[in-house]
């Protein structure tokens, strides 16, 4: 299925996700990361926090738990989701996330490209109340099938 | 308690975070905690299904070990921007260490940044991932 162009510059999903605490915790278990910041709340107010914020790397967690057909929502677009490789993601963090936000997050098609190699890329943007704290871009490309 | 924007100079190496060995038990850890069940990560056939000589690490578990390098040096909240691009698949049994060097340090009205070239590379130095990060000093 050739991958469909009109999606370029679509908004192709708005989810709700809470922040828990035991996601935080679970993502840092999972990476091996035993820094006190992410599991401790006073630890976390040592440092200037207002609680326990969320790793670096937790908005990949909040698409995938708060969004689980993201990748039913790739196939429609025609990306063979069984042959794409994740090339880049940028992150641009706007405020902390704590423990207890409701965050809504909107994923739309920022870029896509046909051709041998095809290449889509998604813009996320996570609001709490109406401020965004975290912008989020995925770039994944799908190499040529095997003849 | 962040990074003394004074006290680091251009071309300076940030503290090396070396991991403990990848395992299938950490990617199965990694899924179920981020969501990503896509089977090329946990399950050795889909993985053979899909062109790959066994299971490979999900990209972002190998930046989450970047991020966890750069929250420990500078705490998470002093990062303003992290990106990476993902060069080679990890597989269980590497060994990864995460590496950086300051590149620019410079001063925008109000505040003192500094940008970072980021990598993960393996024992043998193949580099999985490459990244930058803008991180505010104080």
């Amino acid at each position: 299925m050739a991958l469909d162009l009109s999606y370029k510059g679509k908004e192709i999903a708005v989810f709700t996700f809470e922040v828990d605490r035991s996601k935080i915790r679970e993502l840092c278990a999972a990476i091996g990361d035993p820094n006190p910041v992410f599991s401790d709340p006073e630890a976390a107010k040592n440092e200037g926090y207002a609680d326990t914020p969320a790793p670096l790397t937790f908005a990949s967690l909040v698409t995938f738990c708060g969004c689980p057909g993201i990748w039913d929502l790739m196939g429609r677009m025609g990306i063979d989701t069984r042959r794409l490789l994740h090339a880049k993601e940028e992150y641009e963090y706007l405020a902390p996330i704590y423990p207890g936000d409701r965050l809504t997050a909107a994923i739309s098609v920022e870029a896509l490209r046909g051709g041998a190699m095809e290449m889509a890329s998604f813009k996320t943007t996570y609001t709490r109340g109406s401020a965004p704290v975290l912008v989020a871009r995925m770039t994944i490309i799908v190499p040529p099938a095997p003849k | 308690m962040g990074i003394r924007f004074d006290s680091i100079r251009e071309g300076e190496e940030l503290p090396v975070l070396t991991k403990p060995e990848i395992t299938q038990l950490q990617l199965i850890k990694y899924a179920g905690a981020s969501g990503d069940f896509n089977p090329i990560h946990t399950i050795p056939d889909k993985a053979r299904e899909a062109g790959l000589d066994g299971t490979i690490a999900h990209g972002m578990l190998v930046m989450g070990i970047l991020g966890q390098m750069l929250s420990a040096w500078a705490g998470p909240g002093k990062v303003l921007k992290f990106g990476v691009s993902f060069k080679a698949p990890t597989r269980p049994g590497d060994i990864l260490s995460a590496r950086g060097t300051v590149k620019r340090k410079y001063e925008e009205p109000g505040k003192k940044l500094l940008d970072c070239a980021l990598r993960v590379e393996d024992s043998q130095g193949e580099v999985k991932v490459e990244g930058r990060a803008t991180v505010l000093a104080e």
